[in-house]
């Protein structure tokens, strides 16, 4: 609330107006790695950086340059990096509540001037669960939390990842296999009705001929 | 004669196992929160206990009835509070030639105070005694017209001029930048202090923990004297939470909670490294001596014990999944097992006070085992 307000003054003020330098700090020393686990293994990775209050970033190419590498997916034997994945796409939002579990929110005697990236990945698992790693030397910490949009209500799950630490297997949204027998046999009944439609048009030609 | 010395050995080195062993034990609900409260009150802050005992707790609650500087008996009955400013996110209490007293860092306020047992003050280091290559080092960013979320940094350096019109950065290469005012251009940096501690010669430690982890020094009577650690070689600190003045050794060194690198370091007095204590660790907050001991808060979950030869003697507390919040409410704490330990001292018997960064508050203690 403090936060809007000194925004509405600074707009109101107009022109240039520099924000004050008070921030208490502590609000996030870590990177927020929302996790959500869509239908058809389907899977949305979105790591948020702070760099309005992490005294481990400072600026913005800071909170960039920590969202290039942050966690890497252990396939096997080996550690595969996010970029790898796809294209990260990037936004920057204040919106801390929807990038963090309510446990994790700063306290509200913190007067944080949060500056927030997200850096978000999307991608459709072929194994039935996914593991993340935190290659050891890394600066930031990960808290990793999932967000089960098939169940809405259930308080999501956190685990802090420090260097050197890896994740408990998470386990996907598999397609159920009815749905790809249904999709087969769907498949299947338009190529039917396809060919019968194609000799029953043959037919009634020739018959007119 | 060679038997008798190596005797003499055996038993010097079992008495040094003896003296390593150390062991502790939970004292459940040891704090009793003030009169109709259930807890003591929002944690971010600092324990430190004084020569007869007493335990000090600092308290960033928005209840004016739980604010400030929290005092307990030696058997944690609540006593008073202390009317010194929320945001005391670090203290110690020492006595020195001119008697006992609190020193602590204003984080809310970046300044440093010295007050009585009573909370009176005696003395205060303001924001302006600091040196302006970090008292006023900012960056400059610009807000995107479309969508004001979106910035954009413009550069970062030492704010040497500031007018209606236009800012004047010091940049690293020593040239000067003029940054025009425009509309969603704003600055931000500046100091976080978070801690401080006094040599046995009386000057002050105050440590940027928040900011850049630069180390100041000043004269007992609060006059700066030097600057060392900071992100860059050869300390290249990130988020130096605390720092303490090691009394352990002769002559006493500086420790330094690293947080960042989840490391604790040692420097002598003058800022030169002396070594690692430890890597790896949980986040290391604070950190309080007791004879050869030391024992940590490490913020992501545990409470470790360390012995002067940096041997780690003891685990407490540790919490079975890492952390690092202030968010876990009463009903998920579980007695004797940590959430997020964020201050810590020895009373004056060994014993461990803990206070964690906590929504709530919350103080947890280990007796020694005699």
């Amino acid at each position: 609330m403090m936060r809007l307000s000194r925004s509405i003054l600074i707009l109101a003020a107009g022109g240039a107006v520099l924000a004050p330098l008070c921030a208490l700090g502590h609000g996030a020393e870590f990177l927020s790695a929302k996790l959500t686990l869509l239908p058809d293994a389907e899977v949305l990775l979105e790591i948020t950086a702070d760099y309005g209050s992490n005294p481990l970033i400072m600026d913005e190419t800071a909170a960039l340059e920590a969202l290039a590498d942050p966690m890497r997916l252990r396939q096997h034997e080996t550690l595969v990096p996010l970029a790898t994945l796809g294209t990260a796409t990037i936004s920057q939002h204040h919106n801390w509540a929807e990038y963090a579990p309510a446990a994790y929110l700063p306290s509200e005697t913190e007067d944080e001037a949060h500056a927030l990236i997200t850096s978000s990945w999307r991608w459709r698992s072929a194994e039935p669960e996914i593991v993340f790693e935190m290659p050891k030397g890394k600066l930031h910490d990960v808290l990793l939390w999932t967000h089960d949009v098939t169940q809405p209500d259930t308080p999501p799950k956190w685990m802090l990842l420090l260097a050197g630490d890896r994740s408990r297997p998470i386990p996907i949204q598999q397609t159920p296999w009815w749905r790809s027998w249904m999709a087969a046999a769907g498949a299947g009944s338009l190529a039917l009705l396809g060919v019968y439609f194609v000799s029953r048009n043959f037919t009634l030609r020739q018959r007119t001929l | 004669m060679s038997n008798r010395i190596l005797s003499l050995l055996s038993v010097m080195a079992l008495a040094s196992t003896a003296a390593a062993e150390v062991a502790y034990e939970f004292v459940p609900n040891f704090i009793t929160p003030p009169p109709g409260k259930e807890t003591i009150g929002d944690g971010h802050g600092e324990i430190a206990v004084d020569s007869s005992g007493n335990i000090y707790v600092s308290v960033q609650d928005k209840d004016p009835a739980l604010a400030g500087l929290q005092v307990y008996s030696k058997d944690g009955k609540f006593i008073k509070t202390l009317p010194l400013p929320p945001s005391l996110h670090g203290f110690v209490i020492r006595k020195l030639g001119d008697g006992e007293h609190i020193y602590g860092a204003v984080l809310g306020e970046q300044k440093v105070i010295k007050c009585n047992l009573d909370g009176t003050l005696v003395m205060e280091i303001p924001t302006s005694a600091f040196p302006a290559e970090q008292r006023d080092f900012v960056s400059v960013t610009k807000s995107d017209e479309a969508d004001p979320k979106k910035k954009t940094s413009i550069a970062s350096g030492i704010r040497i001029a500031d007018s209606k019109t236009e800012i004047t950065l010091k940049l690293a290469n020593g040239t000067e930048k003029k940054i025009a005012k425009e509309k969603g251009v704003s600055a931000a940096g500046g100091l976080k202090l978070t801690n401080c501690d006094v040599a046995p010669n009386g000057d002050i430690y105050v440590v940027d923990g928040y900011g850049r982890s630069f180390i100041f020094v000043f004269s007992a009577d609060g006059k700066f004297k030097s600057v060392f650690g900071g992100p860059d070689k050869p300390l290249a600190l990130a988020n130096a939470h605390k720092i303490f003045i090691d009394t352990r050794f002769e002559p006493a060194r500086v420790m330094i909670c690293d947080r960042g690198h989840k490391r604790m370091l040692h420097t002598d007095l003058a800022g030169n490294f002396i070594g690692e204590i430890a890597t790896e660790m949980r986040n290391p907050s604070s950190a309080s001596f007791h004879g050869d001991l030391m024992c940590v808060a490490e913020i992501a979950g545990n409470v470790s014990v360390w012995d002067k030869a940096n041997k780690r003697v003891a685990d407490l507390g540790t919490s079975p999944q890492m952390t690092n919040t202030p968010g876990i409410e009463p009903k998920d704490w579980h007695q004797g097992i940590v959430t997020s330990p964020h201050g810590i001292s020895f009373d004056n018997d060994g014993n461990i006070l803990e206070t964690e960064w906590n929504k709530w508050g919350r103080v947890l203690r280990w007796n020694v085992k005699r």
